[in-house]
């Protein structure tokens, strides 16, 4: 007797103690299971054609030959075929439990491939059942090779007596009388060790091996359903004809008894619930009220299973759900009052039919709520009061909303169902069925880390729509993302990534370069400003390297400095280094937000409004966000951006959310110039009076201490030394050499020239400002002199020293010192 | 040991699921034949006959009419397919209790066939 020591104090301690973990591989049900290996199910087949050709042959002996004797002989091998034959099909091949112990428990599985020579430990179990669909079910979702789990799988038989009392726990978790190679896989996974490294390895999770056990398990229960019962033959003989609604509708319960729809565990939803008790408490029309992706039609179907299956009360059974598509009604009438005749046409039928329940999904097209609608809310009125045909509509909250507001005597004859959003372990279960259905329909394997990501991103990412159906989209969408047929965390990442641009995924080749050089490439761009440089960089780095919050935008940062001093170009720099391009930023100059109304305009989801910050996110959600002059906008507008920065996102007018999680937020303002030139002038570095200095916006109420408070980093922006200057202006000429690399000319200019370029150009008050239009006059002018009077060619060199310079002084600017005062001061909270 | 756990299931768990089995199958008559709908909608029309709104009145006449022929067609087919469920649930009942009744005679048949040839 093979037999593992029983753990019967430890299951007790669990609460499972009912259950004995010995293993007694000579009992007479361990031997069945293995006679019933044997005879196999080609032994079974075998048997029964022996059995039959042997039956035939004494029929026509003793009709035809007339040779009873030898006929009644025959009799006796035929049912010495038959007797085991009927043996193994009714018990070898099904096993079912015998008692509480371990062995009276395991599947017939499990026990017919175990030996009683063979010792038993966790890697001659694995051997054992390796193959059964179970363990391959498990290792495939987990992505885990055989190799991995041969060289993780232990020799020591205490890890398997560990891995069979978790294996009898999951079984009990989850009511099964039998410990089938699921649970017994799952044990062997989560006793041993290494394997519990090798599983935080592949970032899976304890509960993800319980979850896929319970998977196993409903797959295996949908599988061994008795043959499902529609209602027999005389189902709908006591109903009428519907021969219009089978025209516009589309006949749900049809579409299940012909293809075999399963909704499984959803026909027994509260949702589905809540409908089929409205009904039978005499409701006429039923409303599902709930979001886009929530389950409203599903619902819906999985109704419709429960009904035509007859799981439901008499006066429901076997009612057929009809939907009807407001488009193809629309599409099929002449006008308004053929539109309206055909309506009450339909509802007629359906109530004539008798056993037709109507189902309007997106209702809110059938009252005049879409382009290209007709307003139907008169005929359906008139449909809901006569109470002749039970109807279900879904409806959008909003959509709700607005029924109830305009018509109120409609919205008072529906029965009200709010579908509320699943828990993430009923969105996963909801996952798990899809991704059975995505792996039959695309022949693909969708490991199990893939459906966690979906819903993490989903989540992250898709605000207008919600579970389980944004999560099964977005798991749809990584199917075209596959690798060798395997649906993977990282192509549902590459999904998230195209078709909403921004980056999830791990950073990897270029993008980790980039990263780890981010300064150094914004410094290609702009001088100086190191101490901002780095802080945007750092924000960069823990958003990619996954250390940042995920639930606020990658970063907040308030540019306090002079104007002219690299605050705009920063964010530029950032845009074009990191986020792709220049244009890859959406930039507000909140000046033209010093009204109250302001706000509207900020989050205005209408596509006419440019000014719209919520419009140019959604169309950008990786992008850096640019506000200048942040102290002239209106008070409400600054309120506005304290819940953006803690919640890393707004809602639009329509109630529609946005994320900024994954923007970087960069405000700007010229508050308090003239103080940081005063400072830096008087030779004090920028931190030694940043304190200060914040207190002092503070004090003269220029910004309120919570919006401040909220910032990632408030940076100062010292004003440009000269020699600072003259490294703006070797930038600067690298970009007309740029536009002249089209003529093949260079230009360059001495250092003596250089010198007179920032003398020229140096404002202290403008800063780099006005260095670009003197190089314009002065550089750009005297190019153009030369080329258009042939004195340079394709392919010359050119410096030009200061007597070629066409400098003239600089026109003076109004500063930003005299600018306007913000209109209010800012409202306290 | 395998002619004696052959035995064992055969006289035991065997024989239990043959008895078990006699309500299922009956249960599946039932059902395929739909005999509770059918009883319960014994004297309704088969199928139903539509009137439109605004129909005109000999429209309705006509559909009443028809109505009437319709629940005479519904009661004689249902009628006749409750009579075919009776008769396969008569056989159904009738063949499972013979099995239930040979069912522990089968093991014995086998040495009972070679005796029997053999003297004959």
């Amino acid at each position: 007797m093979a037999a593992v020591a029983a753990g019967r104090a430890r299951l007790s301690d669990r609460g499972a103690g009912i259950v004995s973990v010995s293993l007694n591989l000579t009992a007479p049900r361990a031997q069945e299971a293995r006679i019933g290996r044997a005879i196999g199910s080609n032994g079974y087949k075998v048997l029964m054609i022996v059995g039959s050709l042997l039956l035939i042959g004494a029929g026509l002996l003793a009709t035809i030959g007339h040779e009873r004797r030898l006929a009644i002989l025959l009799l006796s091998p035929t049912l010495a075929c038959y007797l085991p034959a009927t043996w193994w099909k009714r018990q070898l091949s099904v096993l079912p439990p015998s008692g509480n112990d371990l062995t009276g428990r395991l599947s017939y599985a499990v026990l017919s491939s175990l030996r009683p020579g063979v010792a038993l430990q966790p890697q001659s179990m694995w051997a054992a059942i390796k193959d059964h669909w179970q363990a391959r079910f498990f290792v495939n979702h987990l992505l885990i090779s055989d190799a991995m789990m041969a060289q993780n799988m232990s020799t020591d038989p205490a890890e398997l007596e560990y891995a069979l009392q978790l294996a009898t726990d999951l079984a009990q978790k989850y009511n099964s009388p039998v410990i089938d190679t699921g649970f017994i896989t799952a044990g062997l996974l989560l006793a041993s060790k290494s394997m519990r490294q090798l599983l935080v390895q592949l970032k899976a999770q304890e509960t993800d091996i319980e979850a896929i056990a319970g998977w196993i398990g409903r797959n295996l229960e949908e599988a061994q359903k008795a043959r499902r019962n529609f209602g027999g033959i005389g189902r709908d003989w006591a109903f009428g004809f519907t021969p219009l609604l089978n025209r516009f509708g589309q006949n749900v319960s049809a579409a299940i008894t012909d293809h075999g729809a399963n909704f499984g565990w959803m026909t027994g939803s509260d949702g589905v619930k809540a409908i089929e008790t409205a009904f039978d408490n005499r409701a006429s029309a039923v409303v599902l009220i709930g979001p886009d992706g929530i389950g409203k039609s599903t619902s819906v179907y999985a109704l419709a299973q429960r009904l035509i299956e007859g799981h439901t009360s008499r006066r429901l059974a076997y009612h057929q759900i009809i939907s009807l598509n407001a488009t193809d009604i629309t599409s099929n009438a002449r006008g308004p009052g053929e539109l309206e005749q055909m309506m009450l046409n339909l509802a007629n039928e359906a109530a004539h039919a008798g056993h037709v329940i109507l189902f309007l999904d997106d209702a809110q097209l059938f009252l005049g709520g879409g382009p290209g609608t007709f307003d139907g809310t008169q005929i359906l009125l008139s449909i809901v009061q006569a109470q002749s045909v039970p109807i279900i509509l879904a409806f959008a909250p909003n959509d709700y909303q607005r029924l109830r507001a305009q018509n109120q005597s409609l919205a008072s004859l529906l029965t009200p169902i709010t579908l509320q959003e699943l828990p993430e372990s009923g969105v996963m279960r909801v996952l798990e069925d899809s991704a059975v259905g995505l792996e039959n329909k695309h022949n693909v394997l969708v490991v199990y880390e893939a459906l966690h990501e979906a819903y993490r991103l989903s989540g992250r990412y898709e605000q207008d729509e919600a579970d389980p159906g944004k999560t099964i989209n977005l798991l749809a969408q990584a199917v075209s993302h596959i690798e060798h047929s395997i649906v993977t965390a990282a192509s549902v990442q590459q999904a998230v990534e195209q078709t909403r641009g921004v980056k999830v995924g791990t950073a990897e080749g270029a993008e980790t370069d980039t990263l780890l050089h981010l300064e150094d490439k914004i410094h290609e761009r702009m001088i100086n400003q190191s101490h901002a440089v780095g802080v945007v960089a750092n924000a960069l780095r823990r958003a990619r390297a996954g250390v940042a919050n995920p639930r606020r935008p990658i970063g907040s940062f308030l540019f306090l400095g002079p104007t002219g001093v690299g605050k705009t170009e920063l964010a530029k720099a950032i845009a074009a280094v990191y986020f792709g391009a220049e244009g890859n930023m959406v930039r507000l100059d909140m000046s033209e937000y010093q009204q109250p109304e302001s706000v509207d305009r900020l989050l205005s989801n209408g596509r006419e409004e440019h000014q719209s910050l919520i419009m140019a996110v959604r169309e950008q959600p990786f992008s850096v966000v640019l506000l200048d002059e942040i102290e002239k906008a209106h008070p409400n507008v600054l309120n506005l951006l304290l819940q953006l920065f803690d919640e890393g996102h707004l809602t639009d007018t329509a109630g529609k959310t946005v994320s900024f999680k994954d923007c970087i937020i960069i405000v700007t303002s010229n508050a308090g110039a003239q103080t940081i030139r005063e400072h830096v002038q008087n030779g004090e570095s920028l931190e030694s009076f940043q304190a200060e200095f914040i207190d002092q916006l503070i004090n003269s109420g220029q910004f309120k201490p919570e919006l401040l408070n909220r910032f990632d980093e408030m940076v100062l922006f010292g004003p440009l030394q000269p020699k600072e200057l003259a490294q703006v202006v070797a930038l600067m000429m690298r970009e007309i050499n740029q536009t002249l690399a089209n003529q093949n000319i260079s230009v360059e200019l001495t250092p003596a020239a250089i010198q007179k370029v920032v003398e020229a150009g140096y404002d202290p008050r403008l800063g780099a400002r006005p260095m670009r239009r003197t190089l314009q006059r002065g550089v750009e002018d005297a190019v153009a002199q030369k080329i258009l009077r042939k004195e340079i060619a394709a392919g010359d060199h050119v410096t030009l020293d200061v007597g070629d310079l066409t400098l003239s002084p600089t026109p003076t600017a109004q500063t930003e010192d005299q600018t306007p005062a913000p209109p209010a001061a800012p409202a306290s909270n | 040991m395998l002619v004696l756990s052959f035995l064992s299931w055969w006289y035991g768990p065997g024989w239990k699921q043959v008895f078990g089995s006699l309500g299922p199958r009956l249960k599946g008559v039932l059902t395929g034949f739909s005999v509770t709908q059918l009883l319960r909608t014994l004297a309704q029309p088969w199928r139903r006959i539509i009137t439109y709104p605004g129909a005109s009145l000999d429209a309705k006449v006509k559909a009443w009419g028809d109505n009437m022929v319709s629940r005479a067609i519904g009661f004689t087919v249902r009628f006749f397919v409750l009579l075919a469920a009776l008769l396969v649930l008569i056989a159904t009942a009738v063949l499972t209790i013979a099995e239930v009744i040979v069912w522990p005679l089968l093991p014995l048949a086998v040495p009972g066939c070679l005796i029997v040839g053999l003297v004959l």
